[in-house]
């Protein structure tokens, strides 16, 4: 049966779907993606979108009102819809990147990494400036080079990583980390210290999996608590921040505020479009949903919310621990700790536990490239983790993993595994 | 060993490669685990946090819809809706020091000139501790109430630190009105004193508070009782006095009051002397007004039959006792004279040939040995002589001494005799038409006609001239009993009485006037007894609350007394 699915991939296959009809071949090419692709993390995703709709709406007239002006009157629903756009074209950036073999992914995203390098390079040049930070390049339509290098960031770093299984003498890890320095330096420059934590936290992460010693990487962490340190002292968003995070700062700044909102619904929320403490809250279809949430429909749907953060996080683990590869384990890791580093930093802002950081939540809050750069996350970690189903690889259990199960089981598809090799080695 | 012999076809650097890729998957596989469970403790931080939040939340924040949207306390209104007592928000003024944000100086001016200011506002104010107050940043009260107007000029300053938050008070919009009846609420919330105490869980249970509770009050009637005693204790120089004006059908009180009164807006340490009520707490012996209630007992026992009979008026004789009349009234006189000048000595003939037994079964089947009917929480005790009454004991309590009662016992009994023979429960609740009471009959109905015939001829031609108001046929006994006090009885201390019942023909109201130690005055034409002082208040209440009560002033219409008129000389002239 391994064999049968094994053949279902040879090229041989393959060329017989090519020469039939376009239509043919797409639907094809559908019913293998709809085999391979994996299943339960795009309903969980599917979900967690559909309860950013909701939440946008509720959130959309605060921000509206508060965004108004007297030349521009804002429509109450007005971020609502255009959130819907956005989603719609986020949606289809998702499903298209996920129908990409995993190849073909990996290279996009390679390309990608490069050239949001460069667009990065040029922000502190021709960038646009908005709410004080340097962040954008607006080439007709505005973006965040930030944004789309995370998700490109993380692939590429899980391919270089992945270089040393053929030549073990690569000096892979000290290209990644200094790859990853000048990132996080022109970051700082924007300043931009959230996604700096970000590209920082998906290095160590991928580090940590490509088999840095451990002591190693507790010396980069506390190198990464000195850079901390140093961007308190010598670096003025860093440290207003912090300092408003440790001085519990002014009853009204936007944390404050945030929180006040957070509580206001109790355990079961005040109802839709019901909140009152959302009016008064900046940002509140951004960085602080996750407030508006909390005030509408209650700390209940709020945990709600973490468990599904958490159970997507998990899933893409699961599904990564299975790979029998080194670049899909990691790449897979690495787009799980963009989505669910971004993702618990800021539910932990929003419940006080961290620094304002500036951090939309991910697949739920308003925002425009930013939608599109996640639902490009969402499908990379989608095409990067496709499989063929019939092709069942044994991964050891827990308990052999930590040798607590003596038990010698033979794998019984062997082949299976050696084959891919072949295929790894064609590359 | 499938495995084996294809690494061996496959050449020594590709077994090595194959080594290092299961090594690194591995520990990747390891690795990963570490991710997924720093993953998992953080989600759990995060869970936990909003657990605790949610416990904090829930007791911090939101308005309960019955906060937001019932009054604190329900409402009590009299019988017509006005109100009487109601929730109503008020403004104070508090200075916050934190309003401006921590380690910020509170005030935008200095102390001084702040203090300044509000001290323009609120004259009352003492500058100095305002200032004082102000300088040194203590959160607190500046003033507890404000005028509204008073908080828009507060607000003009500018002072974010003075802020003036609405707080529910209990509002009494009548001022002093019924005081005794409603009380008032004490500082934790809970009523005190009248019908506030009563109705304390109706009033503040949400199902039911958003309803006003209706009083039998009728504030028209209770505002023109208390203004009628106010002035008639004020011109004989009176302690106090009581009033209450009482449905003889149904028991309801329509007014009651105990002068003077306090004000449940404005408590203090005068008002909370003032509290005690003299209506249903105090208890007096009322004196001759108990010679009707004698006079029924007895035609109702059939031991006065004859109203043309001629009785005794000559001093009575009980061992070493002597019972006399305050002035000769001649040698014998029949019932309707004996009422009309109260004559003590026959009022004792006739309760000394009634019997103490049947006496006492009268006054048991009145009341008088127990706390009046009525909700109000404070009722006095009645002095009572127990079971076995000596014959002067029995003569004495027939003309109203020796037994003490309360104004509402002598209300409730009054409206017994006059309204065809039944008791009834005063109440203070509005009743509607089918909740009266059956009450319990005490006098025969031909008892009770008779008796309305010799009360109206009293107020008519005896010592109740003075209430006898122009068409509203008015009937009354006079009362006037000295104090008790150390050592018999006081000479000088007295309470005068005067209780009515009008329209005589068809009795609908109770009035009962009462003065504690009024003086001869010149307005009483230096005499202390009740034909001087208690009968005029009557004689004037009456025409006021008639016509509000539905009672209209008719000179055609009056009780037949064609019967006992040939009977007494002085109806003649």
């Amino acid at each position: 049966m391994s064999m049968a699915g094994v053949n279902g991939r040879t090229p041989g296959a393959r060329g017989d779907s090519r020469a039939a009809s376009p239509a043919d071949r797409l639907k094809a090419e559908l019913r293998i993606w709809w085999r391979e692709i994996d299943r339960p993390l795009l309903l969980l995703v599917l979900l967690l979108m559909g309860i950013g709709t909701v939440a946008v709406a509720a959130a959309s007239p605060a921000s509206a009102r508060r965004l108004s002006t007297s030349d521009v009157a804002l429509s109450d629903l007005h971020f609502f819809w255009q959130h819907l756009v956005w989603q719609t074209l986020g949606l289809g950036t998702l499903l298209l990147v996920s129908l990409l073999p995993r190849t073909s992914a990996r290279r996009i995203a390679v390309l990608m990494a490069g050239v949001m390098s460069v667009c990065l390079l040029l922000v502190p040049l021709i960038g646009v400036e908005v709410n004080g930070a340097h962040r954008w390049l607006n080439f007709g339509i505005r973006f965040q080079p930030s944004e789309f290098l995370k998700p490109a960031f993380a692939v590429a770093l899980a391919w270089v990583l992945s270089w040393r299984l053929r030549e073990t003498d690569l000096p892979v890890i000290q290209a990644t980390m200094a790859f990853t320095a000048v990132v996080i330096a022109l970051l700082m420059m924007q300043p931009d210290l959230g996604s700096a934590v970000i590209f920082a936290g998906v290095c160590g992460v991928l580090l940590l999996l490509a088999g840095v010693p451990l002591a190693r990487l507790g010396v980069l962490l506390a190198a990464g608590a000195g850079l901390l340190l140093a961007a308190y002292v010598f670096y003025d968003n860093a440290r207003s921040r912090i300092d408003a995070f440790l001085g519990g700062g002014s009853a009204y700044d936007q944390v404050d505020l945030a929180w006040r909102t957070l509580l206001a619904g109790g355990w079961t929320g005040t109802g839709f479009w019901l909140g009152t403490r959302k009016l008064s809250l900046p940002e509140a279809h951004t960085d602080y949903i996750f407030s508006v949430i909390g005030e509408e429909f209650g700390l209940l749907i709020c945990a709600m919310v973490v468990v599904l953060y958490l159970v997507i996080v998990l899933r893409a683990l699961m599904r990564a621990f299975d790979a029998d590869d080194l670049f899909t384990m990691l790449a897979s890791t690495g787009l799980t700790a963009v989505l669910g580093g971004q993702a618990f930093i800021n539910i932990l802002v929003n419940l006080k536990l961290f620094p304002s950081k500036g951090m939309t939540l991910p697949l739920v809050s308003y925002g425009g490239s930013s939608t599109i750069a996640i639902c490009l996350t969402v499908g990379l970690l989608l095409s990067i983790s496709r499989r063929n189903p019939h092709l069942s690889r044994t991964t050891p259990g827990l308990a052999r993993l930590f040798g607590l199960d003596s038990r010698v089981t033979t794998p019984p598809r062997r082949l299976a595994a050696v084959a891919s090799i072949h295929r790894d080695a064609d590359r | 060993m499938n495995a084996l012999t294809l690494d061996r076809a496959l050449g020594s650097g590709r077994v090595q490669l194959v080594n290092i890729r299961r090594e690194s998957l591995a520990r990747a596989r390891q690795r990963l685990l570490l991710v997924a469970a720093f993953f998992m403790f953080v989600a759990f931080v995060a869970l936990v946090r909003l657990v605790f939040v949610g416990a904090d939340a829930g007791a911090a924040t939101g308005t309960p819809l019955a906060q937001a949207l019932l009054p604190a306390r329900g409402e009590i209104t009299d019988r017509n809706g006005v109100p009487l007592a109601r929730a109503f928000p008020a403004y104070s003024l508090w200075f916050n020091p934190d309003a401006m944000g921590e380690g910020q100086s509170p005030l935008v001016d200095t102390p001084v000139r702040v203090a300044a200011r509000l001290h323009a506002i609120f004259p009352d104010l003492d500058e100095e501790r305002l200032r004082a107050q102000l300088a040194a940043g203590r959160a607190g009260y500046l003033r507890r109430r404000i005028l509204p107007e008073d908080a828009n000029r507060v607000h003009d300053l500018g002072e974010i630190a003075l802020e003036t938050p609405r707080e529910m008070d209990r509002h009494y919009p009548q001022g002093t009105l019924a005081a005794h009846v409603l009380g008032y609420v004490g500082a934790d919330g809970h009523g005190r004193l009248g019908m506030e105490q009563v109705l304390d869980a109706r009033l503040r249970d949400p199902a039911r508070r958003a309803t006003p509770v209706p009083l039998s009050i009728d504030m028209r009637v209770q505002g023109a009782l208390e203004d009628e005693l106010e002035r008639g204790m004020k011109l004989v120089a009176a302690q106090g006095a009581a009033g209450i004006v009482l449905d003889v059908d149904t028991g309801e009180v329509l007014a009651l009051a105990s002068m003077p009164e306090f004000n449940p807006n404005r408590l203090d340490a005068v008002g909370a002397q003032l509290m005690f009520n003299r209506v249903t707490n105090q208890v007096y012996e009322l004196g001759s007004t108990f010679k009707p209630l004698t006079i029924a007992a007895a035609i109702d026992a059939g031991v006065v039959r004859d109203f043309g009979a001629r009785w005794d008026a000559t001093p009575v004789r009980v061992g070493r006792f002597t019972i006399n009349d305050s002035h000769p009234l001649g040698s014998t006189l029949n019932i309707p004279q004996m009422l009309m000048h109260s004559s003590n000595t026959v009022t004792a003939r006739v309760a000394d040939e009634l019997g103490p037994a049947r006496l006492r079964q009268t006054m048991i089947d009145l009341g008088m040995n127990q706390r009046p009917a009525i909700e109000l929480p404070a009722r006095g005790y009645p002095i009572w002589p127990g079971d076995n009454w000596p014959r002067l004991q029995n003569m004495t309590i027939g003309f109203g001494h020796g037994v003490a009662v309360t104004p509402l016992h002598l209300a409730s009994a009054y409206a017994a005799m006059v309204n065809g023979g039944i008791w009834r429960p005063a109440t203070m609740h509005k009743l509607a038409p089918g909740e009266v009471p059956q009450g319990r009959r005490v006098f025969k109905e031909s008892t009770s006609s008779r008796m309305r015939q010799l009360l109206r001829m009293t107020s008519r031609f005896g010592t109740g001239r003075n209430a006898d108001a122009p068409g509203y046929r008015v009937g009354g006994k006079t009362g006037s009993a000295e104090k008790p006090g150390a050592g018999g009885y006081q000479r000088s201390a007295i309470v005068s009485t005067f209780a009515a019942a009008f329209p005589m023909d068809r009795p609908r109201y109770v009035v009962i006037a009462m003065l504690d130690e009024p003086r001869g005055t010149v307005a009483s034409s230096y005499q202390r007894t009740a034909a001087w002082n208690a009968a005029p208040i009557v004689g004037r209440l009456v025409p006021r609350i008639g016509p509000i009560l539905g009672v209209r002033p008719d000179e055609t219409r009056d009780v037949d007394i064609s019967d006992l008129v040939p009977l007494v000389p002085e109806a003649q002239r």
